[in-house]
């Protein structure tokens, strides 16, 4: 990884965001921080309505509907600014243990959407009627929240690697 | 008064609490990451209600009901953002206060609340005309555009202030015998400090 951050970091669009106007770094990373806005409010919006907390007026399939795509969006938003702040600084993204266990967790939540999507748009009476209502299924609503948290700290914690102390291999390099 | 500004200004970082804060080495990278997520559910919410009041989602839906249901997370995540900012805030209080991306976003801050009341002032007194109409009447549509572009810009002038202090206060580093009043005075862009501070 060390080898390829460092081939990364000399080709030519990572030498010219290097090199960039000193707005051009903060811009990306406000543009990713309004793409986790949007995910997350999305993603609480589905999670509320989940738990029968807001936007009871309508169905789960409705609410599904409303927000979904959004949180689609905001996830391609996220991966194109994401990778651009990878390409930009590959050695301060790339050899820290936050962005991988981030990238962990970001899988987790992926898998976690998609299943959610693809059952919803088929069994959509019965997670209105039974599943919502299951408390293992609630928890783990609750808990694919709480991932988007760990997410967010994982994600700022890449600029402080070293508080993993000796697991960081930022600290090694 | 600027003078008594910068004592109060010191006084603040002088505090237990903010004492406390430099002192850690995770406190800071978490007031970070807590100001995030409160920032990340206060744009989200404010988004999901201004894109029902321009008429770009949710246009079947009662504005009120929505507004009413999301306004409790709106401002417990408010709270939660400025507590945290507030927290960060003390820990290099001078520099902050005499940074200028924080003075703009503090501006666009004021500026969202002024926006927030002519909301209630102007469509928010009519809701009940047109809260099942797919889009609230012109001036509630230009308060949730402005509102929109407010966030936005708070945002962006807050992560800049991340990249402006960490230079001021690599630049202004640990000189030793620095006379405090006196640098202050002719140098408001940075006092030494030995916070952990931003790191971009």
């Amino acid at each position: 990884m060390k080898n390829f951050a460092d081939w990364l970091s000399a080709t030519v669009p990572s030498i010219y965001l290097q090199t960039h106007e000193a707005w051009v770094l903060p811009a990306i990373q406000s543009l990713h921080i309004t793409g986790i806005g949007i995910a997350v409010g999305s993603a609480l919006m589905m999670t509320l309505r989940l738990l029968g907390w807001v936007g009871t007026d309508q169905t789960l399939l409705e609410n599904h509907r409303r927000f979904a795509p959004w949180l689609t969006g905001a996830l391609c938003l996220l991966l194109a600014s994401g990778l651009l702040l990878i390409v930009a600084e590959p050695i301060r993204e790339l050899i820290t243990l936050s962005f991988w266990l981030k990238m962990a967790c970001v899988a987790v939540m992926v898998v976690v959407f998609a299943s959610f999507q693809a059952s919803i748009r088929k069994h959509g009476a019965d997670w209105e009627q039974t599943l919502s209502k299951r408390r293992s299924v609630r928890l783990a609503a609750v808990l694919t929240f709480v991932l988007w948290g760990c997410i967010i700290i994982l994600g700022r914690l890449i600029a402080y690697d070293h508080i993993w102390g000796h697991l960081s291999p930022a600290t090694k390099a | 008064m600027s003078v008594d500004f910068s004592a109060f200004l010191k006084s603040l970082e002088d505090s237990g609490l903010a004492n406390s804060l430099r002192g850690s080495l995770y406190y800071f990278p978490f007031l970070e990451s807590f100001h995030v997520m409160a920032l990340a559910v206060l744009f989200g919410s404010i988004l999901v209600v201004d894109l029902r009041a321009l008429g770009v989602a949710s246009t079947h839906r009662s504005f009120t009901r929505m507004s009413t249901e999301l306004l409790r997370i709106t401002w417990g995540a408010f709270v939660i953002s400025a507590c945290t900012g507030a927290m960060m805030f003390i820990t290099n209080a001078r520099v902050y206060a005499h940074n200028t991306p924080f003075q703009i976003k503090m501006v666009l801050l004021a500026l969202a609340g002024i926006n927030m009341a002519v909301f209630h002032l102007t469509a928010g007194r009519t809701v009940a005309t047109w809260d099942k109409a797919p889009a609230a009447p012109k001036a509630g549509r230009i308060t949730a555009g402005v509102s929109l572009g407010l966030w936005l810009g708070i945002i962006l002038a807050g992560r800049v202030i991340g990249f402006t202090t960490t230079g001021a206060e690599a630049k202004e580093m640990p000189v030793s015998n620095v006379d405090f009043d006196d640098f202050l005075n002719n140098a408001p862009a940075g006092a030494p400090s030995s916070a952990p501070g931003h790191s971009p």
